[in-house]
């Protein structure tokens, strides 16, 4: 333990210093002392005794300089002195400090926001105990193209059975109910889950109780858990709310639980201060089918036993699910069980591409950044040769040089990061303002504990990017030379002409590739802002109105209620144009349905053919303007009773009867409350983007909402009034039918698919953000190089003009060493881009990765920007006066 | 060094700073030097200074311990000595110090022998 006593000690020495440095002093003043007045005793002369009393004690200095060593922390103090110098030097030069701090700042503040959002949604444990044992467990059939389905209840309940890989396991789905009494009716985000479901995420209710197994018998007596924002907001943190019951969709639930603020489980997107969980099996629209052993709706969530692994589990389920499905998938072949890490499933697949182009993006201009701060010190230990040169004649090694001009980079590095954690913190608090309020855990992106550890490490690993380069050239034993020069301007070596070249012309080529890249991604969102969705967007508003369930329980009564709602609304002059369709286009999740066709061609075994699937009024076609291309719209004849009918899209007649007519030929297929039935095909419409604007038009089928409706009522309006004079419109008819129903989401048609786009733009904007930037960099890169060899040519310059050279020779002179760098890294950088083009060519949308537009015009516009850049020093050049050069030499 | 004086061996300082303390108790850098070249009776040469980052390496590793005091000639100074696990130390080291000697001797030996 010996070494921990000296380290305490040596920290002692380093914090004493001082008091320390005198008591030596006295001690060895006391030494000398004794010496001579011992010499003196013997008889010697007064200043012999003193002289033998020195040369017996030795050399004091290097003596004090062995023991202050010793002392304490030599290293540390080294490093302190280093920082102190550094710090020195960089006040010395505040041009440069100020350019290198901001450059580095951009670069290292990019980065950290970025990546604050990575590691929210990406990174960050989730907010349950042992995370990485949660799994998602559901079925696929790689044969019928169903990458991952829901399980019905039945089957989620043997699984849960028949199981030895899984300590727990829980069902959950997810809809909306109306709260009313206490204030305002209002929507909220209703989880449906199995008992089990908390204890599965191993988190604990704040207040009361989490479900019991008896919450799931079927008649227990219906009982809700409210998360910690709702029962603060709506009920102001009442804690004597649990006992008591509130009303969901009208029926009375019994408040158990409340949740702890920071449980949150956003399988489905759901917004803050509206969430609550109640059993599946009394839930008004999820509980019913809970009973039907085909009604496949549910997620299953479950928690590894310890030490069992995502394989393990699989092969497990396999069997169990081997011995399920002929009672649960009857005459399906092909199924397996997988499971999947919860966090995929809670951030979704498509959220991380994304993110990975934009921390590439950020990634390229920090690395630009560096190559530029590397050249301005590159500059800077030319001119610091001297410094350098004397240094090493004293005696300091090319080791110790080399760790001081490496600190000097890392306090440079380190200013910059703090400039730059400053930036990031201001640009997530605008970033997260700008998420749309789908994006993954957009609420907890925030620079934190491992962001600031991360921009850090990065700001040290820049430094010694930057850094390491013009230190090596800094500490070249060779500058001694530099000592013996007579002029003042030490020479520069065609080394490091080649470096700094190098560094300009890969700080060219990055800004190419990322360039093109913004630019590729800025067409492909032009593309998608301008591509026709199909139907009318413009002038046309969109409403909802929420029914209870509990009230209209019956398909029949969705049917009266909206015909009579619609009926009153169409009677008013300016909303005459009103129709009805469900899924709502672009703003709700799309139903897409599995069918067949009445003596169609077989399809292999195991295939499925699906379609996108709406149930509309029958005006909805002409007030959304889509054309009927054969047979007819929807008639106020095809009701229950009539004959079934469906009107189909272009694309599936296009697919599945390319050599019939498609018209009076049978479909099969049903949905919730419509049963499976033959339905005769009446008509052929256009296609359309109700999906996503960014999903090309798939095969759709639509049914009159008589003949199958869905619970609720989607509204679309032609009108020329304003949204809120139409919304109080509505909202009184549809109380006028029944004054209890919240008319909800009204809103115009542009706006929906402008939210829809609200990540494709955020993503645009802060790539083309990032491509300006590193735009702007490179340019101050090339102006940098160029300035600098101006500043060394300017005997060179004299000299050609006292020979009779004239200004534009100069200027053309310095403007094509310019364009030779700029365009060597504009030729790399579309070679790296053409590399990098195909990974990101998925998410480009209308545009080939090789667009010949972003191809011509960006290379353009960054030459042109270089050449500017240069120009300025180039003016410089010209107007050099040939006497002065040639005098200074 | 000229004049038959031998330059300290490295490491054999420690040793010597140990012993002295062990033997004459609580004394000063100068009265350990002195003491040092005495008992050499001259034979080592000592630069006096460098007794001074030897007693802070003992001190920082606990086997000796100072505190200020007055000298005999009514001189502020700093008095050094032993601690328990200096004497421990001083143990061990003379310990191992016999042995090399006794290593070094026996070798001598033998080549006189052969020799």
């Amino acid at each position: 333990m010996t070494w921990i006593r000296v380290i305490v000690a040596r920290c002692r020495g380093l914090l004493l210093r001082k008091g320390v440095e005198a008591n030596l002093n006295e001690e060895l003043d006391g030494h000398i002392e004794m010496l001579v007045e011992d010499n003196l005793r013997r008889g010697m002369a007064p200043d012999d005794a003193r002289y033998a009393a020195l040369r017996n004690f030795g050399g004091t200095e290097q003596m004090k300089e062995e023991y202050r060593e010793q002392r304490g922390l030599p290293m540390l103090e080294t490093l302190a002195e280093d920082v102190r110098y550094g710090f020195r030097q960089l006040r010395r030069n505040a041009g440069f400090t100020l350019v290198a701090i901001l450059t580095l700042a951009l670069g290292i503040g990019a980065n950290t926001a970025i990546f604050s959002a990575v590691y929210a949604v990406l990174l960050k444990p989730l907010p349950f105990s042992n995370a990485g044992q949660l799994v998602r467990v559901f079925e696929a059939n790689d044969r019928a193209g169903i990458g991952g389905t829901a399980c019905s209840y039945l089957e989620f309940r043997e699984w849960q059975r028949q199981n030895h890989v899984f300590s727990a396991m829980a069902a959950v789905a997810a809809h909306e109910l109306n709260l009313t009494g206490r204030g305002e009716p209002m929507v909220v985000r209703v989880g449906d889950v199995t008992s089990e479901f908390f204890s599965v995420l191993g988190v604990k209710p704040l207040l009361g109780r989490a479900f019991l197994a008896a919450d799931d018998q079927p008649g227990a007596a219906p009982v809700v858990v409210l998360s910690y924002d709702l029962w603060r907001s709506r009920f102001a943190a009442d804690p004597s709310l649990v006992g008591s019951s509130i009303d969901l969709d009208k029926k009375s639930f019994t408040v158990v639980g409340v949740m702890p603020a920071r449980f949150q489980f956003s399988f489905f997107d759901e917004g803050p201060g509206r969430q609550l969980w109640i059993p599946i099996v009394q839930d008004p629209l999820f509980g019913p089918p809970a009973m039907q052993p085909l009604q496949h709706l549910y997620t299953a969530l479950a928690r590894l036993k310890p030490g069992i692994s995502e394989a393990q589990a699989e092969a497990e389920m396999q069997t169990v699910g081997n011995r399920l499905w002929p009672e649960f998938r009857p005459g399906d072949k092909g199924w397996v069980i997988r499971t999947a890490s919860v966090r995929v499933a809670v951030t979704g697949e498509d959220a991380s591409a994304p993110l990975f182009v934009l921390l590439a993006a950020v990634g390229l201009v920090l690395l630009i950044a560096c190559a530029n701060v590397a050249n301005l010190l590159l500059a800077r230990a030319t001119s610091r040769a001297r410094e350098f040169a004397v240094k090493a004649a004293l005696g300091a090694s090319r080791g110790r040089i080399l760790r001081q001009l490496l600190t000097e980079s890392a306090v440079l590095g380190l200013l910059g990061a703090t400039l730059g954690i400053a930036l990031a913190y201001w640009g997530v608090r605008g970033l997260s303002g700008l998420l749309p309020r789908s994006f993954p855990r957009a609420d907890s992106i925030q620079v934190e504990g491992w962001v600031l550890v991360f921009a850090l490490v990065l700001s040290l690993g820049a430094s010694l990017l930057f850094g390491l380069a013009p230190a090596l050239f800094a500490a070249d034993p060779r500058l001694h030379s530099t000592l013996q020069e007579s002029s003042g301007r030490p020479g520069e070596g065609k080394d490091r002409r080649r470096v700094r070249n190098l560094l300009v012309v890969t700080e060219v080529a990055l800004a190419m590739a990322l360039l093109i890249g913004a630019g590729l991604f800025i067409r492909s969102f032009a593309s998608l802002m301008s591509v026709n969705p199909g139907f009318e967007t413009h002038h046309i508003l969109r409403a909802e109105v929420s029914l209870p369930r509990f009230q209209y329980s019956m398909p029949q009564q969705w049917v009266t209620f909206s015909n009579e709602a619609l009926e009153r609304i169409q009677s008013e002059p300016d909303l005459r144009d009103t129709a009805e369709v469900l899924p709502m286009p672009i703003a709700d999740q799309s139903v897409n349905l599995p069918f067949s066709i009445v003596n169609g061609p077989p399809l292999p075994p195991g295939r499925t053919i699906t379609a996108d699937y709406a149930t509309i009024s029958p005006n909805y076609f002409q007030v959304v303007g889509i054309p009927l291309l054969r047979g007819r719209y929807f008639s106020r004849q095809d009701v229950i009773s009539s004959p079934r009918v469906v009107i189909v899209s272009a694309e599936l007649a296009r697919l599945y009867f390319p050599h019939r007519d498609p018209i009076g030929q049978q479909l099969v297929f049903g949905f919730l409350s419509d049963p499976s039935g033959r339905r005769e095909i009446v008509g052929v419409v256009g296609d359309t983007r109700a999906v996503a604007l960014s999903r090309p038009p798939g095969p759709a089928l639509y049914v009159p909402f008589s003949q199958a409706p869905l619970w609720g009522v989607g509204l679309v309006t032609k009108t020329s009034s304003s949204a809120s004079a139409a919304a109080q419109e509505i909202a009184a008819k549809v109380h006028e039918v029944d004054p209890d129903l919240p008319v909800t989401d009204v809103q115009w048609m542009t706006e929906v698919v402008d939210t829809s786009l609200g990540q494709a733009r955020l993503r645009t904007w802060l790539l083309g953000l990032f491509g300006v930037m590193a735009l702007i960099l490179a340019a101050a890169g090339i102006f940098g190089v160029i300035s600098y060899s101006v500043s060394r040519r300017t005997h060179e310059f004299g000299i050609r003009m006292a020979l009779g050279a004239g200004a534009n020779e100069i200027l053309r002179l310095v403007l094509k060493e310019a364009l030779g760098l700029a365009l060597a890294g504009v030729v790399i950088g579309i070679a790296v881009a053409l590399g990098l083009a195909r990974p990101v060519s998925s998410l480009l949308f209308g545009v080939r990765a090789t667009d010949p537009v972003t191809l011509i015009v960006l290379p353009l516009v960054l030459t042109g920007a270089a050449l500017l850049a240069a120009y300025l020093p180039a003016r410089r050049a010209t107007r050099v006066d040939p006497l002065a050069a040639l005098r200074t030499e | 060094m000229t004049g038959g004086k031998e330059d300290i061996l490295r490491g054999t300082l420690d040793l010597l700073v140990l012993k002295t303390l062990e033997t004459l108790g609580p004394l000063h850098g100068y009265g350990i030097a002195r003491r040092i070249e005495q008992v050499s009776e001259q034979l080592l040469h000592l630069n006096q200074g460098t007794l001074y980052p030897a007693l802070l390496r003992l001190e920082q590793r606990g086997w000796i311990s100072s505190k200020w005091g007055t000298s005999d000639n009514n001189r502020r100074a700093r008095y050094y000595s032993l601690t328990k696990s200096g004497k421990k130390q001083l143990a061990r080291e003379a310990e191992s110090w016999e042995r090399m000697v006794g290593v070094i001797a026996r070798l001598l030996q033998g080549e006189a022998i052969i020799g």
